[in-house]
């Protein structure tokens, strides 16, 4: 066999193995891994390299080699999958650096953490003031979490208690002018629906380049033509504002009138419609 | 315009409003938004028969405007 067909099928066959290998070992991005990791995935890196050049050198060793070093950290991470104290010893505990808005010297010493190092930390967590924080851990892959004093918290519709609508995923139904059945199928909506809502706009399927419809059926689509405006949804806005506008002159005739059965009869439904948009208008406004 | 007109109007305003709320209702594949929609829907045709009522005995106080 030719010394270069040697190396390409050496070269062809480590690419496989190698592929296997990392998909087998997980998804772990770079930056999540600890060292061990790091370190088993660059030495299988290289044996694998070194069994695709070293032409003197046996495929099966190297293969045994790789597997070596591809069965111990997968075995080491089965094991701490299923056992919490093995866990702590492989990756490592998280220390509690700063609790109850105290900063725990003893850990700080503990981890080799600097007062330089601990503010450098926070403030890539965009905290510039230590007293801000109500508790801030150090992960075992090094990076610091922290939660802040309930009052620098961003504030929340949940804090300020408004119930926002839930909101489920929007789906593409309009792809490069061609319709996504699918997406369409998911919607319970077909391309009749589709035709309509794009006839409504006035625009043609093939001038849209992306068209994506929410759960609540109401379709948004980019076009090709840049300089064509596209309507936006309508009929939600619109549906608000005629309820606002009917509350609003059912108040006006509970004023006008003299007659006091018809004043209550207005009253009556100017405040339940008033409740009623109180309900509603989470939903209409997008 | 007369209260009378004025109250028709509001009147079919509403009916539009609940058309448009029960098509919502239908469209939406979320069952939190189908049950708001449907309870305000509720709330809405309420509304809208007492003002039918209202409408008819305008009618009849205003017979000279009615269209």
């Amino acid at each position: 066999m030719p010394e270069w067909l040697n190396i390409l099928l050496r070269s062809i066959g480590s690419l496989i193995v190698l592929f296997f290998l990392t998909k087998w070992l997980g998804k772990k991005q770079l930056s999540e891994m600890n060292v061990f990791e790091y370190i088993t995935g660059i030495v299988i890196g290289s044996i694998v390299a070194f069994v695709a050049t070293d032409l003197d050198g046996s495929v099966f060793h190297g293969l045994i080699a790789a597997g070596v070093w591809f069965v111990i950290p997968f075995a080491v991470e089965q094991v701490s999958l299923k056992n919490k104290t093995f866990r702590n010893i492989t990756q490592g505990k998280s220390t509690i650096l700063i609790q109850d808005g105290k900063i725990m010297e003893d850990n700080l010493k503990k981890e080799r953490y600097s007062t330089d190092d601990l503010l450098e930390k926070l403030r890539d967590k965009n905290v510039f003031r230590t007293a801000d924080v109500e508790f801030a851990i150090l992960e075992p892959s090094g990076t610091l979490n922290v939660l802040p004093k309930k009052e620098n918290q961003p504030l929340t519709p949940k804090i300020i208690g408004m119930t926002p609508a839930p909101e489920k995923e929007p789906q593409a139904v309009i792809m490069d002018g061609k319709v996504m059945l699918e997406p369409l199928a998911n919607l319970s909506l077909n391309t009749n629906w589709l035709e309509t809502e794009l006839d409504k706009m006035d625009v043609s399927i093939e001038n849209v380049f992306l068209g994506q419809a929410d759960s609540d059926g109401q379709l948004t689509v980019d076009l090709y033509d840049d300089k064509i405006a596209v309507p936006s949804p309508s009929e939600k806005p619109l549906l608000l504002a005629s309820l606002k506008k009917c509350q609003a002159d059912l108040e006006l005739f509970a004023l006008a009138t003299e007659n006091t059965h018809a004043k209550q009869v207005y009253q009556i439904n100017s405040q339940k419609l008033a409740n009623a948009i109180n309900l509603i208008s989470p939903y209409l406004k997008s | 315009m007369t209260v009378g007109s004025q109250v028709k109007a509001c009147f079919s305003s509403l009916k539009s409003a609940d058309a448009t709320l029960g098509i919502l209702a239908n469209k939406t594949q979320s069952d939190q938004a189908r049950d708001a929609f449907s309870d305000v829907q509720k709330i809405v045709s309420e509304v809208k028969d007492d003002l039918q009522k209202q409408v008819i005995r305008l009618s009849k106080e205003e017979p000279q405007y009615k269209s």
